[in-house]
């Protein structure tokens, strides 16, 4: 489930996109989890053309994925199908993140690619015609070579997977079968809910909602296109055709942006979190190792990408010291680099903290711990600036020990003495950072203390989500200046006051860009 | 050259007065003898109740109020050969660590044990700082010139130094290294027998050199920790449009008043 101020800060997000209005079915979706139109136009108190159309908007800019549930019909009655709606709170928050995505393309591929890109960051979804279009008005003249340019480079952008085709409009999701629902059912629940797990569900509507992997990154340079429609089928609605019909009432909403003989493209979101991932993994080996480390270990992540299937991927395929070598001398930094010298720096990076595992002579880049790391080092040095040096070494010693501890016992391990010990461990206690519990043993108690790793990355995650919103209206607050200072002019005295106001916001801007990689390292990978 | 004039003050700190008893150490917990001619002869019958109950205390000791009830003398009878005994350096007074507010008495020929002293690391019932930190220096030193160590090399070396001549256990180093992995100026390895590790056995734990800040160095902030709501002791309170929020925060206006 989606905390607090992730929630409110995704509609935050909405707000300063799409307006308030949107927003309000966004937050109306976000709390109460997928609903069907006339629940949202009940929720909301907004009229049900209003809704239609930002449901819409969310559908347009991936925000929102449309799904078709069977459900029990109960005492003997046939199942019922309903339409629902499901944010999609990930590709909100991917909403912030475009100029990374951009910045990663331009690294690979040359300016027509990263504006391709930023047009369908621009408008969501878009036929290949209707991307073309775009750049045909703002160029002179429409010559086929540009037709071809384009294509071309539309083409390497789906083969490197930064490009797919968009998800079926409405994926259908079945009842589980007999045995599959068996434990459920005894408990007599029959809503969405009830037989799937909300996590679990909406996990289900994206796999169901993902085009066959043959189509998915299939984009076939068309030499017709600008003269002609683009013909290729979309064939994601035909599975759930027949079953529209039998919800009437809510069938056919995204009709307005996908016609059915159209493919619309997006950008695959997922593949530039991946590369995200694997750029965060690489600073954290980085950190604690070296630069021959870091490039190894790139190495290792360029010779296994293609394998990869999902974000959270755990660990990578099994590596051989050759197939390594081979990758590492592919690289600037890795050239002049012997195999003994690589080897060597294997076994660095599989010793403690092991960023690679060794299984039969191949190596596996632990992926997991690579993150649990990453997340380690950002919630050790929150506790060190917000309680100090000595509790930064009682959160380590009992984040290391896993278990619980007595307070004297933290005492003794890091000298300090009982009274001071027992004092910040109560103060970490009492900021949600320690669990605590009282032990009665005859007249004496004591007080065994213990962090709880799991709770406590998702407490810390809420804090960012409530510091990225507080970063996001401080940016807000501070251009309604700048712009009162723009409407008495920038000269004179106003000018030093304008400039330090573009230091501000350059700090808080950058500030909120580095606090979004934290929280990917928190919630997305 | 500065290693060695900082080696050389502290030793000298060491030595001072101050910290004189404490490199005799607790691993010299030696009883001393009662002199030949005791005074414990020319005793009168309280002070000698008295002394009895104190004594077989052995290095306990007793508490003022227990030693009361259990030679049944009034309070006024007790406080006055407590002093006379005191005088006769027959008793001490020492500090002890669970309590440190009562008056603790043992007898001379005993030294604390190890729950009324604290231990090791204590000194008079305090802990002994200055003691740590020197070991805790000298630890990291000697790792971080060597790169990895295993706990017997930074013994070793920690008890050849000329300069410090208080012999510490095996023991006493790892309690040190534990601290020095809190503060994340080196962790825990096995060797691999390879490289850095080449003089260490396969398998065998030692110690890596990682930080390259001073002791127990400031972690590198991250990115929840450099911005004010990160830290900030009123985030609970703080909302868009509330009393605390964004645009009046003093945090903020701190943060970005250059
Ligand atoms: S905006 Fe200010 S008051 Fe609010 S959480 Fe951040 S630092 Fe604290």
């Amino acid at each position: 489930m989606v905390s607090q101020y992730g929630i409110k800060y995704a509609v935050h997000i909405i707000t300063n996109h799409f307006g308030p209005l949107v927003a309000k079915v966004c937050d109306c979706l976000l709390k109460k989890g997928p609903l069907p139109l006339r629940e949202i136009v009940r929720y909301t108190e907004l009229s049900e053309t209003l809704v239609r159309n930002c449901l819409l908007v969310l559908i347009q800019h991936n925000c929102l994925q449309p799904f078709l549930l069977e459900e029990e019909g109960g005492f003997g009655e046939v199942n019922k199908v309903s339409s629902l709606y499901m944010v999609l709170f990930d590709n909100v928050l991917h909403r912030v993140r475009f100029s990374k995505f951009m910045a990663i393309v331009s690294q690979e591929f040359d300016k027509l690619c990263v504006d391709l890109i930023e047009t369908l960051l621009q408008h969501g979804r878009l036929s290949a015609e209707q991307i073309f279009d775009g750049f045909r008005d703002s160029t002179e003249g429409s010559s086929s070579g540009r037709v071809e340019a384009l294509q071309e480079n539309m083409h390497k952008l789906v083969k490197a997977r930064y490009v797919e085709r968009c998800p079926i409009s409405e994926p259908f999701l079945a009842l589980p079968s007999e045995e599959e629902a068996a434990p459920v059912r005894r408990r007599g629940a029959k809503s969405a809910k009830a037989f799937l797990e909300l996590e679990t569900l909406e996990q289900c509507v994206l796999v169901a909602a993902v085009p066959p992997e043959g189509m998915r990154f299939l984009f076939e340079l068309n030499p017709e296109i600008g003269a002609d429609r683009d013909k290729v089928e979309n064939n994601s609605s035909s599975n759930t055709g027949d079953k529209r019909k039998l919800d009437a009432l809510d069938s056919n909403i995204d009709g307005g942006v996908a016609d059915k003989q159209v493919v619309l493209w997006r950008v695959n979101f997922e593949e530039f979190i991946r590369r995200l991932r694997h750029k965060i993994c690489i600073e954290t080996v980085r950190a604690r190792l070296d630069d021959e480390a870091a490039t190894v270990f790139t190495a290792m992540l360029d010779a296994s990408r293609s394998e990869e299937k999902k974000i959270k991927t755990a660990s990578s395929v099994p590596l051989s010291e050759n197939s390594i070598y081979a990758e590492v001398i592919k690289s600037e930094k890795g050239r002049n680099m012997t195999l003994d010298y690589v080897i060597s720096v294997l076994v660095g990076l599989s010793s403690s903290p092991p960023f690679v595992r060794v299984v039969d002579n191949s190596y596996i880049i632990d992926f997991k711990h690579t993150i649990e790391v990453a997340q380690t080092d950002e919630v050790e040095s929150i506790v060190y600036k917000k309680y100090g040096k000595d509790a930064y070494r009682m959160f380590r010693l009992l984040s290391k020990a896993g278990r619980l501890l007595e307070t004297d016992k933290i005492s003794d391990s890091i000298f300090l003495e009982k009274k001071e010990t027992a004092n910040i461990l109560s103060k970490m206690w009492q900021g949600d950072y320690l669990q605590m519990e009282k032990l009665i043993a005859g007249p004496t108690q004591f007080l065994l203390w213990k962090v709880n790793m799991m709770n406590l990355r998702e407490r810390v995650l809420d804090d960012m989500f409530h510091a990225a919103l507080n970063l996001s209206l401080r940016v807000a607050y501070e251009l309604e200046q700048q712009k009162e200072i723009l409407h008495l002019g920038v000269d004179g005295p106003m000018k030093e006051k304008y400039e330090k106001l573009k230091k501000v916001r350059f700090l808080l801007e950058s500030s909120r860009m580095k606090l979004d990689d934290a929280i990917m390292i928190f919630h997305d990978f | 050259m500065d290693y060695l004039l900082r080696l050389y003050n502290m030793a000298a700190a060491m030595l001072k007065p101050g910290g004189m008893s404490r490199l005799q150490g607790p691993s010299s917990l030696k009883r001393k003898r009662p002199e030949v001619n005791s005074p414990a002869q020319s005793l009168n019958e309280h002070e000698r109740l008295l002394y009895d109950v104190i004594r077989s205390k052995q290095d306990i000791g007793i508490w003022t109020r227990d030693m009361k009830k259990e030679a049944k003398l009034p309070d006024n009878v007790v406080n006055k050969s407590l002093k006379a005994l005191q005088v006769k350096k027959l008793i001490k007074e020492v500090v002890n660590i669970q309590n440190k507010g009562r008056k603790h008495f043992m007898a001379t020929e005993f030294e604390p044990s190890k729950e009324i002293s604290g231990g090791a690391w204590y000194l008079e019932g305090s802990l002994d700082t200055e003691f740590i930190e020197s070991l805790k220096q000298l630890c990291k030193r000697q790792i971080e010139r060597s790169g990895v160590a295993t706990l017997e090399a930074v013994t070793d070396s920690i008890n050849s130094y000329p300069a410090f001549n208080v012999d510490v256990t095996k023991q006493q180093i790892e309690e040190i290294l534990r601290t020095l992995i809190l503060d994340n100026v080196i962790m825990e390895v096995k060797s691999n027998g390879m490289g850095e590790f080449a003089s260490i056995p396969f398998g065998e734990v030692c110690y890596k050199y990682v930080s390259k800040g001073g002791l127990g160095g400031e972690p590198k902030a991250g990115a929840l920790a450099s911005i004010p709501c990160g830290v900030c002791p009123r985030i609970s309170q703080c909302t868009p449009d509330g009393i605390i929020s964004p645009k009046t925060c003093v945090y903020y206006q701190k943060w970005l008043d250059f």
